[in-house]
């Protein structure tokens, strides 16, 4: 894995996140519940039009016409949607270092205007670096479903966790 | 993409062009999406292991797709533009892996590429074909951002609808039959 992580830096206490939990706190099993987030027209026309702009994420006809049936959010912001939402319930409260990258994401169904979505994210894994002592990699489980469950979009994330500062291999 | 399942050449590398990232768009996008300190914060980031402000990884990704969207779209004017008809592109199913490679910071200049590595008609949609799309994001000193491999649907030309689909269709605007056949599928 190809990342440029500072290793001379990382040895110093980040007084950023030097009380957040480290990697050591971590348990695989653990789960994180998301916080709701009703998504509304404007949000999915708005991101669209940044981001997304497909006739079936900004017209109601060319959507009802289109594979997906009705106006729906573009799946890169039903991924930042459950991006914030575990900023929220979980990485602003570690040692996170950002992400890997990510695998086996599917959008089963589409999110359409007015569905909520929420769901649940678990630790599958816990692993230590080997090319970066002072870090691990934890795997986590996306589950986002909207209200009625059917729906849902899974995918696996990894993302580095700075060892706790009193570890003896930091 | 824009032309038609059948015409689209495999390992054929299409330019989507480049992107510079600004550090106020950055800020802006992690405000709203991906809140982590060296994201929004300069001035915290630089106790990070990055030394300093980096982009959300999705806000690379959601401007990779920005780019294809961009690029594809003014592909179909072109061909419209000689008088052919451009193909039909679907929405995606999803992504089979995306691997971060370095961060993106302040000034930095993306280009992004779309090569289709494989293809094959869809099982579960008839009319359709699903493509596999190499996305790859480059800076301006070489060094590879993400690369990603996303799944595609894209509409057959040469397709005509059996007999025995095009009389389920009929049933399926019947009120009773079609309620019975959405329980049934």
């Amino acid at each position: 894995m190809q990342c440029r992580v500072d290793v001379k830096g990382s040895q110093m206490t980040n007084p950023v996140t030097a009380t957040r939990r480290h990697y050591e706190d971590l348990a695989v099993g653990e789960i994180i519940t998301l916080a709701k987030t009703k998504v509304d027209k404007q949000m999915v026309t708005g991101f669209a039009r940044q981001f997304d702009p497909l006739p079936f994420h900004l017209d109601e006809a060319a959507a009802k016409a289109s594979l997906l049936g009705g106006l729906a959010a573009s799946g890169w912001q039903t991924g930042a949607l459950s991006l914030r939402a575990l900023v929220d319930s979980f990485l602003a409260d570690i040692a996170s270092a950002g992400g890997l990258g990510f695998s086996h994401l599917k959008w089963k169904n589409p999110v359409m205007v007015g569905d909520t979505i929420g769901g649940t994210i678990t630790i599958t894994n816990l692993r230590r670096s080997d090319s970066h002592q002072q870090w691990g990699i934890v795997t986590l489980d996306f589950d986002v479903r909207n209200q009625k469950i059917y729906r849902f979009s899974p995918c696996v994330w990894q993302i580095w966790s700075r060892c706790a500062p009193n570890d003896p291999l930091v | 993409m824009t032309r038609w399942f059948e015409d689209i050449t495999l390992n054929e590398a299409f330019d989507l062009g480049s992107h510079q990232f600004s550090v106020d768009e950055i800020i802006d996008f992690a405000t709203e999406y991906d809140p982590q300190y060296f994201h929004i914060d300069p001035e915290a980031a630089r106790h990070s292991h990055f030394g300093g402000l980096v982009a959300s990884g999705w806000h690379t990704v959601c401007i990779g797709q920005r780019k294809m969207v961009d690029a594809l779209s003014a592909e179909a004017e072109r061909l419209r533009a000689l008088g052919k008809e451009p193909g039909v592109a679907g929405p995606s199913p999803g992504v089979n892996a995306m691997t971060f490679k370095v961060p993106v910071r302040p000034g930095d200049t993306v280009t992004f590429s779309l090569t289709v590595t494989s293809k094959r008609r869809s099982n579960s949609i008839p009319g359709w074909g699903v493509l596999f799309n190499q996305i790859a994001a480059v800076n301006q000193h070489g060094e590879t951002v993400y690369t990603a491999e996303l799944i595609s649907f894209s509409k057959l030309r040469d397709y005509t609808v059996p007999t025995r689909l095009r009389l389920l269709q009929g049933l399926a605007k019947v009120p009773f039959f079609g309620r019975a056949l959405s329980r049934m599928t």
